[in-house]
Protein backbone atom coordinates (compact mmCIF):
# COMPACT_ATOMS: atom_id res chain seq x y z
CA UNK A 1 0.00 0.00 0.00
CA UNK A 2 1.49 3.77 -1.22
CA UNK A 3 0.21 6.44 0.71
CA UNK A 4 1.12 9.15 -2.54
CA UNK A 5 2.13 12.60 -1.69
CA UNK A 6 1.58 14.34 -4.91
CA UNK A 7 -2.29 14.30 -6.76
CA UNK A 8 -1.22 14.86 -9.85
CA UNK A 9 1.19 11.96 -9.54
CA UNK A 10 -1.93 10.01 -7.60
CA UNK A 11 -3.88 10.67 -10.66
CA UNK A 12 -1.49 9.86 -13.55
CA UNK A 13 -0.69 6.16 -11.77
CA UNK A 14 -4.71 5.72 -11.07
CA UNK A 15 -5.84 6.16 -14.93
CA UNK A 16 -2.15 4.02 -15.72
CA UNK A 17 -3.26 1.22 -13.59
CA UNK A 18 -7.23 1.33 -14.75
CA UNK A 19 -6.09 1.02 -18.21
CA UNK A 20 -3.64 -2.02 -17.60
CA UNK A 21 -6.22 -3.20 -16.39
CA UNK A 22 -9.65 -2.38 -16.60
CA UNK A 23 -11.92 -5.43 -15.21
CA UNK A 24 -10.19 -5.89 -12.20
CA UNK A 25 -9.03 -1.70 -11.38
CA UNK A 26 -11.85 -0.47 -8.35
CA UNK A 27 -11.87 3.17 -7.16
CA UNK A 28 -12.59 3.60 -3.48
CA UNK A 29 -13.08 6.67 -1.02
CA UNK A 30 -13.53 6.84 2.56
CA UNK A 31 -15.11 10.06 4.13
CA UNK A 32 -15.15 10.30 7.65
CA UNK A 33 -17.43 13.93 8.78
CA UNK A 34 -16.36 13.35 12.55
CA UNK A 35 -12.81 13.19 12.03
CA UNK A 36 -12.68 15.58 8.72
CA UNK A 37 -10.75 13.31 6.82
CA UNK A 38 -10.81 11.79 3.32
CA UNK A 39 -8.97 8.85 1.98
CA UNK A 40 -8.68 7.74 -1.88
CA UNK A 41 -8.07 3.88 -2.70
CA UNK A 42 -7.12 2.48 -6.16
CA UNK A 43 -6.38 -0.84 -6.40
CA UNK A 44 -6.01 -4.16 -9.00
CA UNK A 45 -5.98 -6.63 -6.40
CA UNK A 46 -2.81 -7.96 -7.89
CA UNK A 47 0.42 -8.62 -5.69
CA UNK A 48 3.68 -7.07 -6.28
CA UNK A 49 5.76 -8.70 -8.39
CA UNK A 50 8.73 -6.71 -9.19
CA UNK A 51 11.21 -9.50 -10.00
CA UNK A 52 8.94 -10.54 -13.15
CA UNK A 53 8.80 -6.52 -14.40
CA UNK A 54 12.78 -6.17 -13.96
CA UNK A 55 13.31 -9.60 -15.83
CA UNK A 56 11.32 -8.21 -18.75
CA UNK A 57 10.73 -4.61 -18.76
CA UNK A 58 12.74 -1.63 -17.54
CA UNK A 59 10.79 1.46 -16.15
CA UNK A 60 7.18 -0.46 -16.31
CA UNK A 61 4.70 1.18 -14.86
CA UNK A 62 2.40 -2.05 -15.17
CA UNK A 63 2.71 -4.24 -11.82
CA UNK A 64 4.98 -1.58 -9.64
CA UNK A 65 1.46 -0.09 -8.50
CA UNK A 66 -1.04 -2.77 -6.83
CA UNK A 67 -2.48 -0.01 -4.63
CA UNK A 68 -2.19 3.77 -4.30
CA UNK A 69 -3.91 5.76 -1.85
CA UNK A 70 -4.13 9.45 -1.28
CA UNK A 71 -5.43 11.16 1.82
CA UNK A 72 -6.35 14.35 2.75
CA UNK A 73 -8.41 17.12 5.46
CA UNK A 74 -7.92 19.66 3.06
CA UNK A 75 -10.97 21.15 1.28
CA UNK A 76 -8.84 22.12 -1.81
CA UNK A 77 -8.44 18.18 -2.38
CA UNK A 78 -12.19 17.83 -2.30
CA UNK A 79 -12.81 19.83 -5.51
CA UNK A 80 -9.85 18.07 -6.79
CA UNK A 81 -11.15 14.79 -5.84
CA UNK A 82 -14.44 15.81 -8.14
CA UNK A 83 -12.60 16.14 -11.29
CA UNK A 84 -10.78 12.93 -10.60
CA UNK A 85 -14.48 11.35 -10.41
CA UNK A 86 -15.74 12.54 -13.19
CA UNK A 87 -12.44 10.83 -15.21
CA UNK A 88 -13.28 7.91 -13.26
CA UNK A 89 -16.84 7.62 -14.48
CA UNK A 90 -16.32 8.29 -17.99
CA UNK A 91 -13.16 5.66 -17.88
CA UNK A 92 -15.57 3.26 -16.04
CA UNK A 93 -19.01 3.46 -17.93
CA UNK A 94 -17.49 4.30 -21.19
CA UNK A 95 -14.61 2.07 -21.25
CA UNK A 96 -11.32 2.63 -21.18
CA UNK A 97 -10.17 3.26 -24.62
CA UNK A 98 -12.43 6.51 -24.52
CA UNK A 99 -11.32 9.45 -25.29
CA UNK A 100 -11.16 11.95 -22.03
CA UNK A 101 -11.68 15.54 -22.88
CA UNK A 102 -14.20 17.45 -20.40
CA UNK A 103 -14.70 21.43 -20.65
CA UNK A 104 -12.81 22.39 -17.50
CA UNK A 105 -9.52 20.94 -17.86
CA UNK A 106 -6.12 22.73 -17.80
CA UNK A 107 -4.35 22.83 -20.72
CA UNK A 108 -1.58 21.22 -19.07
CA UNK A 109 -2.00 17.30 -21.39
CA UNK A 110 -0.89 14.22 -20.46
CA UNK A 111 -0.77 11.27 -23.14
CA UNK A 112 -1.32 7.82 -22.28
CA UNK A 113 -0.38 4.87 -24.14
CA UNK A 114 -3.14 2.38 -23.93
CA UNK A 115 -0.84 -0.38 -22.99
CA UNK A 116 0.09 1.98 -19.50
CA UNK A 117 3.59 2.28 -20.33
CA UNK A 118 5.54 5.41 -21.05
CA UNK A 119 4.51 8.71 -20.24
CA UNK A 120 4.94 12.11 -21.72
CA UNK A 121 3.94 15.88 -20.98
CA UNK A 122 3.97 17.94 -24.20
CA UNK A 123 4.31 21.59 -23.27
CA UNK A 124 2.05 22.91 -26.38
CA UNK A 125 -2.13 22.31 -25.92
CA UNK A 126 -4.12 19.41 -27.85
CA UNK A 127 -3.45 17.44 -30.62
CA UNK A 128 -5.80 15.34 -32.06
CA UNK A 129 -5.44 12.33 -34.02
CA UNK A 130 -1.84 10.62 -32.49
CA UNK A 131 -2.56 7.22 -33.30
CA UNK A 132 -3.13 4.49 -30.47
CA UNK A 133 -2.86 7.26 -27.78
CA UNK A 134 -5.10 8.07 -25.57
CA UNK A 135 -5.56 11.85 -24.35
CA UNK A 136 -6.01 12.15 -20.73
CA UNK A 137 -6.63 15.98 -19.73
CA UNK A 138 -6.12 17.24 -16.25
CA UNK A 139 -6.89 20.64 -14.89
CA UNK A 140 -7.91 22.54 -12.10
CA UNK B 1 -26.63 -5.91 -0.95
CA UNK B 2 -29.48 -3.58 -2.12
CA UNK B 3 -29.62 -2.63 -6.09
CA UNK B 4 -31.12 0.17 -6.65
CA UNK B 5 -32.01 2.93 -9.98
CA UNK B 6 -29.53 5.71 -10.14
CA UNK B 7 -31.62 7.86 -8.42
CA UNK B 8 -33.05 6.18 -5.46
CA UNK B 9 -29.38 4.98 -4.97
CA UNK B 10 -28.78 9.17 -4.75
CA UNK B 11 -31.46 10.08 -2.05
CA UNK B 12 -29.84 6.46 -0.33
CA UNK B 13 -26.46 7.73 -0.63
CA UNK B 14 -27.60 11.67 0.94
CA UNK B 15 -29.22 9.95 3.58
CA UNK B 16 -26.00 7.53 4.31
CA UNK B 17 -24.13 10.89 4.74
CA UNK B 18 -26.53 12.35 7.21
CA UNK B 19 -26.60 9.82 9.21
CA UNK B 20 -22.81 9.33 9.72
CA UNK B 21 -22.16 12.86 10.73
CA UNK B 22 -21.09 12.69 14.48
CA UNK B 23 -19.72 9.21 13.90
CA UNK B 24 -18.89 6.63 11.28
CA UNK B 25 -18.00 6.90 7.98
CA UNK B 26 -18.82 6.11 4.32
CA UNK B 27 -17.71 4.73 1.82
CA UNK B 28 -17.68 4.80 -2.07
CA UNK B 29 -16.79 2.28 -4.58
CA UNK B 30 -16.86 2.57 -8.48
CA UNK B 31 -15.38 -0.44 -10.54
CA UNK B 32 -15.57 -1.08 -14.26
CA UNK B 33 -18.06 -4.68 -14.30
CA UNK B 34 -20.57 -6.05 -16.51
CA UNK B 35 -22.53 -7.04 -13.82
CA UNK B 36 -22.73 -10.27 -14.96
CA UNK B 37 -20.39 -13.92 -12.79
CA UNK B 38 -17.61 -15.07 -15.00
CA UNK B 39 -19.40 -18.50 -16.19
CA UNK B 40 -21.71 -16.18 -18.07
CA UNK B 41 -19.28 -14.09 -19.28
CA UNK B 42 -16.89 -16.87 -20.89
CA UNK B 43 -20.28 -17.94 -22.06
CA UNK B 44 -20.98 -15.18 -23.95
CA UNK B 45 -17.20 -15.00 -24.80
CA UNK B 46 -17.31 -18.45 -26.15
CA UNK B 47 -20.77 -17.47 -27.87
CA UNK B 48 -19.32 -14.35 -29.50
CA UNK B 49 -21.48 -11.73 -28.16
CA UNK B 50 -20.62 -8.48 -26.92
CA UNK B 51 -20.53 -8.19 -23.10
CA UNK B 52 -21.80 -4.72 -22.27
CA UNK B 53 -19.30 -3.17 -19.50
CA UNK B 54 -20.79 -0.45 -17.15
CA UNK B 55 -19.95 1.55 -13.90
CA UNK B 56 -21.01 -0.17 -10.71
CA UNK B 57 -21.43 2.24 -7.68
CA UNK B 58 -21.20 0.83 -4.00
CA UNK B 59 -21.74 2.85 -1.30
CA UNK B 60 -21.56 1.86 2.67
CA UNK B 61 -21.87 3.37 5.94
CA UNK B 62 -20.42 0.05 7.30
CA UNK B 63 -23.99 -1.24 8.05
CA UNK B 64 -25.99 -0.72 5.26
CA UNK B 65 -24.74 -1.28 1.66
CA UNK B 66 -26.39 -0.39 -1.85
CA UNK B 67 -25.45 -0.32 -5.04
CA UNK B 68 -26.04 0.83 -8.45
CA UNK B 69 -25.37 0.12 -12.44
CA UNK B 70 -24.89 3.42 -14.18
CA UNK B 71 -23.96 3.34 -18.18
CA UNK B 72 -22.51 5.55 -20.78
CA UNK B 73 -25.49 7.44 -21.26
CA UNK B 74 -26.63 8.58 -18.22
CA UNK B 75 -23.22 8.81 -16.30
CA UNK B 76 -22.94 12.42 -16.80
CA UNK B 77 -26.16 13.33 -15.27
CA UNK B 78 -25.00 11.03 -12.16
CA UNK B 79 -21.85 12.43 -12.13
CA UNK B 80 -23.06 16.07 -12.14
CA UNK B 81 -25.63 15.13 -9.26
CA UNK B 82 -23.29 12.92 -7.43
CA UNK B 83 -20.66 15.68 -7.62
CA UNK B 84 -23.37 18.02 -6.09
CA UNK B 85 -24.42 15.69 -3.10
CA UNK B 86 -20.44 15.56 -2.33
CA UNK B 87 -20.08 18.88 -1.94
CA UNK B 88 -23.15 19.72 -0.27
CA UNK B 89 -21.84 17.03 2.43
CA UNK B 90 -18.55 17.17 2.63
CA UNK B 91 -18.04 20.41 4.62
CA UNK B 92 -15.67 18.78 7.95
CA UNK B 93 -12.29 19.09 5.68
CA UNK B 94 -9.95 22.46 6.74
CA UNK B 95 -10.27 25.33 4.95
CA UNK B 96 -7.86 27.93 3.60
CA UNK B 97 -4.74 26.58 5.95
CA UNK B 98 -2.23 28.16 3.27
CA UNK B 99 -3.58 31.58 2.95
CA UNK B 100 -3.81 31.45 7.46
CA UNK B 101 -0.14 30.21 7.06
CA UNK B 102 1.01 33.13 4.61
CA UNK B 103 -0.79 35.85 6.63
CA UNK B 104 1.11 34.55 9.75
CA UNK B 105 4.11 34.24 7.86
CA UNK B 106 4.14 37.90 6.59
CA UNK B 107 3.23 39.17 9.86
CA UNK B 108 6.10 37.87 11.28
CA UNK B 109 8.19 39.26 8.36
CA UNK B 110 6.81 42.72 9.19
CA UNK B 111 7.43 42.06 12.67
CA UNK B 112 10.86 41.24 12.09
CA UNK B 113 11.75 43.94 9.78
CA UNK B 114 10.09 46.48 12.61
CA UNK B 115 12.75 44.86 15.57
CA UNK B 116 16.11 45.43 12.57
CA UNK B 117 14.95 48.80 12.02
CA UNK B 118 14.34 49.91 15.59
CA UNK B 119 17.20 48.07 16.40
CA UNK B 120 19.49 50.18 13.41
CA UNK B 121 18.56 53.49 14.64
CA UNK B 122 19.34 52.59 18.39
CA UNK B 123 22.91 51.48 17.20
CA UNK B 124 23.01 54.96 14.88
Amino acid sequence: MVYIASWDDFVEKSVQLFRADPEKTRYAMKYRHCDGKLVLKVTDDKEENLKLEVIFTTFSFLLSYQCIKFKTDQAQDAKKMEKFNNIFFTLMARGPEVYLHTPSVRKEWIYLKLAGKKMQRPSQPRKEGEGNNSVLPISE
Amino acid sequence: MVRLQPDPFLNELTSMFERTTEKGSVWVTLKHSSDKSKLQRNKMKTAGEKIELRCLIRATDGKKTISTMVGAKDHQRFQSSYATILKTRMTALKKRERKEKRKAADSDKKQGSKKRSSAAKISK
